[in-house]
């Protein structure tokens, strides 16, 4: 969530027609005080029980936590993108992502 | 009474190591999950995103509300997974 938040501006127009929604399986307690420790400008969800990972087909049953995958969705909430597995530590991931977030919200 | 107090410990031992064990296991494989997790059972691209509705959270503290998806409709989107809070990446 580090690259994330050190590249809000550039990837994700900062936060203008853009939400950055994180999940993950933590409490909402949880999350909060690590978005307050880090200044992270992303909306966080609690997803304790993974329901949302199911929905979404990325839930590990056996490790009881949501897997590190990406959507982007488009303003008529149709998927247009998706990185399966997201690779966080492969710089060019963060540049298609920035890529289908621009085609996303209207190609500029 | 005896023996069945030690075997309840014991019991408890054994559970205590297993959720060791696993935790570890979770560490050490976490990068692999991701591929494990069968590609063609996740939603795909063109179809509508499921919606939902759980806490939310900011840097700011707890939400009051639930968060929807649909709170943001007309708007693009990106949901990030990822596996733990405190965690790189």
């Amino acid at each position: 969530m580090e690259a994330y938040r050190d590249q809000y501006a550039k990837l994700f127009n900062n936060g203008k027609d853009v939400t950055v929604i994180a999940i993950s399986v933590d409490p909402d307690t949880a999350l909060a005080s690590w978005a307050h420790d880090e200044g992270f400008p992303m909306l966080f969800v609690s997803d304790s029980g993974g329901a949302i990972g199911r929905k979404y087909g990325i839930f590990s049953e056996k490790a009881g936590l949501d897997t590190r995958v990406v959507f982007v969705i488009a303003p008529d909430g149709k998927v247009t993108y998706r990185a399966m597995p997201f690779r966080e530590l492969v710089g060019s991931a963060y540049t298609e992502l920035g890529e289908a977030v621009a085609r996303a919200s209207g190609g500029n | 009474m005896e023996i069945s107090n030690r075997s309840m410990r014991g019991a408890m031992l054994g559970g205590a190591l297993a959720v060791l064990t696993s935790v570890g296991a979770i560490a050490g494989t976490a990068p692999s999950l991701a591929a494990q997790t069968d590609s063609s059972a996740a939603v795909q691209v063109g179809q509508s995103a499921p919606d939902f509705e759980a806490p939310g959270a900011t840097r700011y503290g707890l939400l009051r509300d639930p968060v929807s998806l649909s709170d943001f409709s007309g708007k693009t989107v990106v949901i990030a997974f990822f596996y733990k809070a405190r965690t790189k990446g």
